[in-house]
């Protein structure tokens, strides 16, 4: 699996997606401080009035606009909490597995690790590195960006923001799982983002959330991963901050299986 | 034969493979001597490519058993000791030649990427290495596939149609690093639908029919096989045949069809000719000829079908 894994990490450097869903993550990022700069600083409602984005009855609306935002919220709410990171991630996840099938590399790759689950859990803890870095190194752009815009949010508590971090990349290997497991069943990329678009965005949630809401039956939204990223808790205060991380863990658990039970017994 | 000989790289107990309740391969008994090279040969849709699907791992058999080194194919170690190209070359075609042999390699966990070089330039891929592979052609994908087998020094290579869509240059190139592989001691699995090209190498043939093992042959026995023959083209066979059984009661003769008759060990062409015009048999054509493998090989397959339509009419009948 190891060996796989140096595999992996070898792609991973060498593939071109990889960096542009990083950019892409930088970029809402900087937009995000852009269009906050132009709603809540004197300065950018100058700018934001002269270019009419904003109205004069507007002005002050946008003043609240940062009210209790710090360093963390911010970064929740340019990247995590809409789903954005989960669609970004998502689709660089799908590329990683994909790709194998889609130019029969996983032919070169299976005759040699007869143990097929391995290649699972491969492409998981590679994953795992994206993850961790594609969090850690977002964060420290949303931190320099925020420098940038000469503080624009105050900083947040290190603690809590190492707790965020820390939940947030167990839910998300929740849904890399998922990804991983729709992309084996499939061996399409197509399937792949869909699933990182609908899965990532909460469409799926949403809607049918919508629908069991007419039948009475609520409360299971919050077992779900997207329901957890975007409404997780921002620090620890108590047990009951750890759900994310036990729904995080349970999918990610459901979904290896799944994906290891189906490379196991279908033929290339 | 000495024990050496004997040793099998590759057997097959029963092998079958169904899909959706119809055999793709069924019961095949497949046995590779080490150290030769194998032809696998049949039609499109015989069971080639699944068999050696199965072989390489890629495939798990519903049924029967696979031995490879006389080891079960699940072995860790026996997996190491296989090279494989099935159906196209995999590979990412947004990287060069050479990042998809480190890809292999570091797959394989071999401690350094020496071998990737040396393979580049066994293949003739030394000056492409750095070229994206979504820039080759299918040729050069076709050897860096073949250069992929290679890596980590397998025992046994396992190659389904290599010389697909190389040039004459290519296939012949392609030609001398597989007989170099074998003068290695290195085992062969060849399939291709270029017969000719298969013959100029192979030391043992398999013909695969419907997923069954029709026939098992080395090159020797294919050779006696496919001896020397004269063939004449007359207006009636049903009078030539009588005339040269009498005239010549040590010739083997076999009618094709009405008019053309095949006639083994003769010598003296012209003097059968002119017996037969002697006689008031007209000679359209004659000549010798040699039969080739894919000649051998239609001839089998052509012998199976006749023989199953006359068991199934065999069986009507008694029904």
């Amino acid at each position: 699996m190891f060996n796989q894994l140096r595999m992996d990490l070898y792609r991973m450097k060498k593939s071109k997606s990889v960096y542009v869903c990083f950019l892409c993550m930088l970029g809402v990022i900087f937009l995000s401080y852009v269009m906050a700069y132009l709603l809540a600083t004197p300065n950018g409602q100058q700018t934001a009035l002269k270019l009419g984005m904003l109205t004069l009855s507007e002005l002050d609306m946008g003043k609240t606009y940062l009210e209790g935002i710090d360093l963390l919220g911010m970064f929740r709410e340019a990247n995590m909490d809409g789903g954005m990171y989960s669609l970004i991630f998502g689709i660089a996840v799908t590329l990683l597995v994909s790709g194998d099938y889609q130019g029969g590399f996983i032919k070169n790759i299976l005759p040699l690790h007869r143990e097929r689950w391995t290649y699972v859990g491969s492409k998981l803890i590679a994953s795992g590195i994206l993850n961790f870095l594609y969090l850690t190194a977002g964060f420290a752009f949303n931190a320099l960006v925020n420098l940038l815009f000469h503080n624009l949010v105050p900083l947040s508590d290190w603690k809590g923001t190492l707790f965020y971090l820390g939940w947030v990349w167990v839910v998300t290997m929740g849904f890399a799982a998922l990804i991983i497991m729709l992309c084996v069943l499939s061996r399409n990329v197509t399937i792949g983002v869909l699933g990182a678009v609908l899965g990532g965005s909460g469409i799926i949630v949403t809607l049918l959330s919508g629908i069991t809401q007419q039948f009475h039956l609520s409360g299971w939204e919050e077992y779900t991963l997207y329901f957890n990223l975007t409404y997780g808790p921002s620090a620890y205060t108590s047990a009951g901050d750890l759900r994310g991380v036990a729904v995080g863990l349970v999918f990610l658990a459901v979904y290896t299986a799944a994906a290891m039970i189906t490379v196991m017994k279908r033929d290339v | 034969m000495t024990k050496e000989q004997e040793k099998m790289a590759v057997e097959t107990l029963s092998l079958t493979k169904t899909y959706k309740g119809k055999a793709a391969v069924s019961h095949l008994n497949m046995k590779v001597r080490e150290g030769s090279i194998y032809g696998f040969i049949g039609r499109n849709g015989a069971g080639k490519s699944t068999t050696l699907k199965m072989l390489c791992g890629l495939a798990k058999p519903t049924e029967g058993e696979i031995r490879l080194f006389g080891k079960p194919a699940d072995d860790p170690y026996v997996a190491r000791r296989i090279g494989s190209l099935i159906e196209t070359a995999g590979l990412y075609p947004g990287m060069t030649a050479r990042e998809n042999m480190v890809l292999k390699a570091r797959c394989m966990g071999l401690p350094d990427e020496k071998d990737v070089d040396r393979i580049l330039d066994t293949t003739g891929l030394g000056n492409a290495g750095r070229k994206k592979v979504r820039h080759f052609s299918m040729g050069m994908k076709q050897r860096l596939g073949i250069g992929l087998a290679l890596l980590g020094n397998p025992d046994l290579l396992i190659l389904d149609e290599p010389i697909n869509g190389l040039d004459p240059e290519g296939t012949r190139e392609v030609r001398q690093l597989l007989l170099t592989l074998f003068q290695e001691g290195k085992t062969l699995i060849i399939s291709s639908h270029i017969l000719g090209e298969l013959s100029k190498i192979a030391t043992h043939y398999g013909i695969i029919r419907a997923g069954n093992l029709v026939e098992q042959i080395d090159r020797e026995r294919l050779e006696n096989n496919c001896r020397d023959y004269f063939q004449i083209e007359v207006n009636d066979s049903k009078r030539a045949l009588p005339l040269i059984s009498e005239q010549m009661p040590s010739i083997q003769a076999e009618v094709m069809d009405n008019r053309l008759i095949r006639l083994y060990d003769l010598k003296d062409g012209a003097g059968l000719n002119q017996l037969l015009i002697v006689n008031g048999i007209q000679v359209h054509s004659s000549g010798f000829h040699h039969m080739d493998l894919e000649e051998y090989f239609l001839n089998r397959m052509d012998n199976l079908t006749s023989q199953e339509s006359a068991a199934s009419k065999g069986g009507e009948e008694h029904v």
